[in-house]
């Protein structure tokens, strides 16, 4: 994490000499074919030593910090007869624009300046002294690490560029970062916003002008002392200097080159401008890409990395490895099994070529890469994508999977089930999407906004029914507004009466009588009475609200309603009477559910089922066996037939006969074998009334005579 | 995590044990029976391990390809035959070459050795082997280090004592030495006897092939579940934070995220999340238990019946293309999304990130994710036309924001001529013409190369002279309004070379308003 490439400090002669041309001359003046003859052109222009370092060095940094946009920091110092240091450690000062800006400020040396009093060394002390500031990145370890920050390391790398006399001259430069980094050392020990340098590496980069021989030799690195290397390099100025910056930001950073070749040009992806010059190129077009050295490391570690790769085009020395563009045939969205991404940055980022592929990318589109295999077989191994803005080249694993033919989810625990609420909890994931809050974002409680999302995850659970078959409310469309306000945290006064409003429809529905979406699964009938079928639902309901009562007053206000909304119409006196003591009794179970904890939801709904169930099965079952919390559910049930209708009144008063059990059954036997009349199936006690469209016209409530005490 | 098991086959592993009691056994025996041992717990508690036998003396053989069919491993067992001398790293290469074959380099595996602890005598012995390490050309490396991330278990049908009064026990630490410290040496503690022969196959089981089981939460419902293969500990900086994190039992659901968001994420490992029933002893039935006993298939169909928290997630994640965000530890987070295999069958799969507080750039910081609904406003948009993610870093990178670089000479003469192509057509092209104008203007203010701004000037002076007789009056005002600014920037003159100020187009009669207006 803090290694030397942690921070990197820039140092670049801004002495007189540097003001001198590079004798590389650029025509700038390039004449047209339309321009009239007679014209003399323009003398070309030459860049000095100073404007080729500082494109160079700023080339260096664009691909650091396109790479690295975090955790490798660049602070840039410029020396002449002061020091004039451009930028701090600071996070935000790592891009290239502020760079620029306070570049220009400086302006190009001043060939007229005293060069008796202007010299590098300055800046060569500033980059020490600056080594030993703290970063934000250095300060926050510390500070986590606490008794063992120690383990943050402190080490740096100062890349010098500047035209030295002779090497005797650098000798003089090594000695003098050599003398102040035992120095500042010293000085660092002692406070608390400096660390001493364990590690440094000097980079001395001698420039000269194209055409004159160089005074400084070349030199591999060499330890001068246990905290500080050194190496130099002594470069001709332009594009010279700019390939050996580009090498050395490889080296430094750990960076590999890719070329995407085979980049078509068809008219869908071109997103050039048709121009003169480029008129007679050809269709596919290469562009080389820089990359962490990691996304190469199935070919590194495999030896395919020569078979694979070709040489790069610009410099013979560096290596490229070669992939090729897979055109995109759909715009799906998959999720690929990757194994890492890295960002990237185009080697050559304003040529047409890359400008093209980076659009292309930017615009949202992925593009897969293909490698070039000698045998036939064709292995996509990467993928280049962007995310808000930054393109990363995605390893995706291209070996056989460890994980190939696992058993079907289907084959596992509950893969049997069918009746999933699969649409549901669809439903119920959308509600719980993330979303990323702003850094301070911390509720009241002192949440982080992760905390706040666990907690509505368990709020939203409290009570969720997995299948169909389990929840009666969950299938009303009644009880939805009802059901997504209760989780909720806080209700406001209107929630509360809009969860009023719901029971009140409820009660209307029951009043209707209303036929509910009782779970009839595998049956043909229409399972438990409807009054039973209320019960149940009611039972769900208060189970649901209960759930969430201790969240605050105005959801105990919700169940309230609730209770007294549920007390049935005085017209059922003997029923309401039963209702009472299945109450108590359910009251009891509740509290036996409570002490389960969170589970109790579960064996409530569990026994719900199991009421409806047998209900079904064992109609000669009495209430007061029904209603038991302990009576086991039945294991293997036999495939429900059709349970009809036809419940006979008496199975409420008490055990029923033999004759009723043998009747009931020759009933449903019987019924299987015709299509019900529509009259009996809307029957009371196998009472149907008749010509109740004249009641209707008459004005009188037909439902009120539809639901007939019983 | 795939294994290969190497057996010794040297002629050393028939030498006998004294064991008291009428029966002779080798040493060959006791280590097929700790291996059948080893392949009886895989077959039961460990089914999807892929594993493979290799047999070595002086050469070596692939007697199974990586197979989940143990049947067949056993019966490789049963029909073993013995060679020669022990020659280790020609086998070890064999290994290598195995498993990169089959898996690649990036897949680990798990290496068991099974030996005697005779590693061979001459050339080709192991103390040979380890003496030359260091003097060997790159075409004749040492297999060890394994290019793909290893762990090697030695497992020794000998002593300690036995190993330790040769050079055996130096030499076997340092081939794990050699495989970076990753990996274990077993000894047999006691007499050799099948007794402690199932005791250190046991250790093994224990520490290399036990199941990961934990529970699956998303709030109140959960699942347990068998976590395959199991996540091992993973070590983030070495120098900084050197005790490795391990994924904890309670794997607890944050919040969900369409898979688009998520986009393709790189992953350190991926896992099949299996549901599994645990009955009231706390035993598993297994998701693979092979025994036909009526009981176990009754308890099975069972599972198979009462509804599961993982199918309902599987179903849901499947049909709205979603991941849900999994917590793995503190700072530590992966996703669980459904994986189709080619032949239509599909899983719950666990993939683990990095771990650390922003392991996906475009997700930010994972404590930062919170409810979408504690939003003010539905950051998806009422019609779920919109996304919170991928989150815009700070900064465009270079290719994103049209930046200047002429460190080619085409790039320099792409930029004049950009210019003189938009001069040429003032003042239609006003707003462009200024626009590259001062792109230009600034790099060369930046990069101290006022030469350029000079000779620029010149150009479009010399432009403004050859315009012809039906040229607009308004470009050649143009024209020399920017070469005198031009000019006046190159003198380095604070007052007209300020990095950020621009050139603006002279405001002239003829230009009304439209081209007048500031870039």
């Amino acid at each position: 994490m803090f290694s030397v490439s942690h921070k990197t400090a820039f140092v670049v002669d801004h002495c007189p000499y540097m003001a001198e041309s590079c004798r590389q001359l650029i025509e700038c003046d390039m004449l047209t074919k339309s321009r009239s003859q007679g014209v003399i052109p323009l003398a070309p222009v030459s860049k000095s030593l100073w404007t080729c370092a500082i494109e160079c060095s700023m080339e260096y940094c664009r691909i650091l910090f396109d790479v690295y946009p975090t955790w490798k920091l660049v602070n840039y110092i410029v020396s002449d007869s002061e020091v004039h240091i451009l930028n701090s450690w600071k996070q935000e000062d790592q891009n290239t624009h502020e760079l620029m800006a306070a570049l220009a400020a400086v302006g190009p040396p001043n060939p007229r300046q005293d060069p008796e009093c202007c010299s590098v060394l300055h800046g060569l002390v500033a980059a020490v002294e600056s080594l030993c500031k703290i970063t934000e990145y250095q300060h926050e370890s510390r500070t986590t690490l606490m008794d063992t920050a120690d383990r943050v390391a402190n080490r740096g790398r100062i890349i010098c560029l500047t035209n030295a006399k002779s090497d005797t001259h650098v000798r003089m430069l090594e000695d003098c970062v050599l003398e102040t980094i035992q120095e500042q050392n010293k000085r660092a020990a002692g406070s608390d916003r400096l660390m001493p340098i364990q590690q440094c590496e000097l980079v001395l980069v001698h420039i000269y002008p194209q055409g004159e021989e160089t005074l400084v030799s070349d030199r591999q690195k060499k330890e001068l002392s246990s905290m500080l290397s050194s190496e130099v390099h002594s470069v001709r100025a332009g594009r010279y200097l700019a390939s050996k910056l580009n090498v050395l930001v490889q080296q430094h950073f750990d960076l590999a080159s890719t070329t995407i070749t085979n980049i078509p040009m068809k008219p869908t992806l071109n997103v050039f401008e048709q121009e003169e010059q480029h008129a007679n190129t050809s269709a596919n077009y290469d562009v080389e890409l820089l990359h962490h050295r990691d996304a190469h490391m199935e070919f590194i570690k495999s030896g395919d990395l020569h078979m694979a790769g070709s040489t790069s085009r610009d410099s013979g020395l560096k290596e490229t490895v070669t992939l090729k563009w897979c055109t995109p045939r759909t715009n799906s969205v998959e999720l690929h099994y990757c194994t890492g991404a890295y960002r990237i940055s185009p080697v050559d980022v304003n040529s047409r070529p890359s400008s093209c592929l980076t659009n292309f990318l930017l615009n949202g589109r992925s593009v897969l890469l293909e490698q070039p295999r000698k045998s036939g077989s064709k292995v996509i191994s990467h993928m280049l994508s962007s995310h808000g803005g930054e393109i990363f080249l995605h390893v995706l694993n291209s070996t056989r999977s460890t994980l190939e033919d696992p058993p079907s989810i289907s084959e596992g625990c509950g893969g049997r089930v069918t009746d999933y609420r699969i649409t549901d909890f669809g439903e119920f994931m959308r509600e719980n999407r993330l979303t990323p809050f702003p850094d301070s974002m911390i509720d009241a409680a002192g949440r982080t906004p992760v905390e706040r999302a666990k907690s509505q995850l368990e709020r939203y659970t409290r009570y969720w029914p997995m299948i169909i078959s389990q929840t009666t409310i969950f299938n009303m469309q009644a009880v939805v507004p009802l059901a997504n306000l209760i989780v909720k945290d806080t209700l406001t006064d209107e929630d509360v009466l809009t969860c009023q409003k719901t029971v009140y429809n409820l009660v209307d529905m029951e009043r209707k009588s209303d036929p509910l979406p009782i779970s009839t699964v595998g049956s043909r009938g229409k399972g438990p009475k409807r009054d039973e079928q209320y019960r149940i639902m009611w039972n769900e309901l208060e189970t649901l609200v209960k759930a969430h009562v201790g969240t605050s007053e105005r959801h105990q206000r919700v169940l309230e309603c609730i209770s007294a909304c549920r007390s049935k119409p005085p017209e059922e006196e003997e029923r309401k009477k039963r209702g009472r003591k299945r109450e108590d009794k359910e009251d009891k179970t509740e509290k036996n559910g409570k002490d389960t904890e969170e589970k109790g939801w579960t064996t409530d709904s569990e026994r719900l089922k199991g009421v409806m169930e047998r209900e079904k099965d064992e109609q000669s079952e009495c209430e007061i066996i029904k209603d038991s919390p302990d009576s086991p559910e039945p294991l293997n049930k036999k495939p429900r037939l059709a349970t009809e209708e036809q419940q006979p009144p008496e199975k409420s008063k008490g055990p029923v006969s033999l004759l009723t059990l043998w009747t009931n059954r020759i009933t449903q036997a019987n019924s299987r074998k015709h299509q019900e009349f529509a009259g009996r199936l809307s029957s009371v006690n196998n009472k149907a009334e008749l010509y109740q469209h004249l009641k209707e016209e008459n004005g009188m409530d037909v439902h009120e005579n539809g639901k007939a005490t019983r | 995590m795939p294994t290969v098991v190497l057996l010794d086959s040297s002629l050393s592993m028939t030498r006998p044990v004294s064991v008291e009691g009428s029966e002779e056994f080798q040493r060959k025996n006791l280590a097929v029976h700790g291996m059948t041992m080893l392949f009886e717990h895989m077959a039961t508690n460990y089914r999807l391990e892929f594993t493979s036998l290799v047999a070595f003396s002086s050469l070596w053989e692939l007697l199974v390809p990586f197979s989940r069919d143990y049947n067949t491993l056993q019966e490789a067992l049963n029909n073993l035959e013995d060679y020669d001398k022990t020659c280790l790293e020609a086998a070890l290469q064999g290994v290598s070459n195995v498993v990169q074959q089959e898996w690649g380099t990036s897949c680990p595996c798990q290496v068991v050795l099974v030996t005697d602890g005779a590693l061979g005598i001459g050339r080709g012995s192991l103390r040979h082997s380890l003496q030359t390490v260091k003097q060997r050309v790159d075409d004749k490396k040492f297999p060890l280090p394994f290019p793909f991330p290893s762990k090697l278990y030695v497992m020794c049908i000998a002593n300690a004592e036995e190993l330790q009064a040769t050079d055996s026990m130096d030499n076997l630490e340092q081939l794990i030495n050699l495989n970076g410290g990753e990996g274990q040496i077993y000894t047999m503690e006691g007499p050799l006897c099948l007794k402690s022969v199932q005791s250190m196959f046991g250790k093994l089981i224990d520490q290399a092939y036990s199941p990961f089981h934990a529970v699956l939460r998303c709030g109140n419902l959960t699942s347990d579940v068998q976590v395959f293969p199991r996540p091992e500990p993973v070590t983030i900086d070495e120098e900084v934070d050197p005790i490795p994190k391990t994924v904890q039992t309670d794997l607890e659901i944050v919040g969900f995220i369409e898979i688009g968001d998520i986009s393709s994420p790189p992953v350190l490992s991926r896992h099949l999340v299996l549901p599994i029933a645990v009955s009231k002893e706390g035993d598993e039935i297994g998701t693979g238990a092979t025994d036909d006993t009526e009981e176990e298939t009754s308890t099975n169909q069972m599972a198979g019946k009462s509804p599961n928290f993982c199918v309902l997630l599987h179903g849901s994640l499947k049909v709205e293309g979603m991941v849900a965000l999994v917590q793995l530890g503190p700072d530590w987070f992966g996703m669980l999304y459904s994986q189709a295999d080619s032949k239509k069958k599909s899983n719950l799969m666990m993939s683990l990130f990095d771990p650390g507080s922003e392991p996906l750039p475009w997700l930010g910081r994972m404590s930062q994710l919170g409810p979408a609904s504690d939003a003010a406003e539905n950051p998806y948009g009422e019609d779920d036309s919109k996304s919170p993610f991928p989150i815009q870093p700070k900064h465009k990178r270079s290719y994103a924001q049209n930046v200047t670089v002429w460190i080619k000479a085409s790039g320099l003469q792409t930029d004049v001529q950009k210019i003189l192509r938009n001069a040429k057509k003032l003042p239609e092209k006003t707003q462009t013409f200024y626009k590259e104008l001062n792109r230009l203007r600034k790099a060369a203010l930046a990069f101290g190369f006022w030469e350029l701004l000079k000779s620029v000037a010149e150009l479009l002076e010399r432009e403004c002279t050859l315009l012809p007789d039906s040229a607009h009056p308004d470009a050649a005002f143009q024209l020399s309004h920017a070469a005198q600014q031009l000019k006046l920037a190159s003198s380095g003159d604070s007052k007209y070379a300020a990095f950020e100020q621009n050139i603006t187009p002279m405001l002239t009669d003829f230009s009304g308003g439209g081209g007048a207006d500031r870039i």
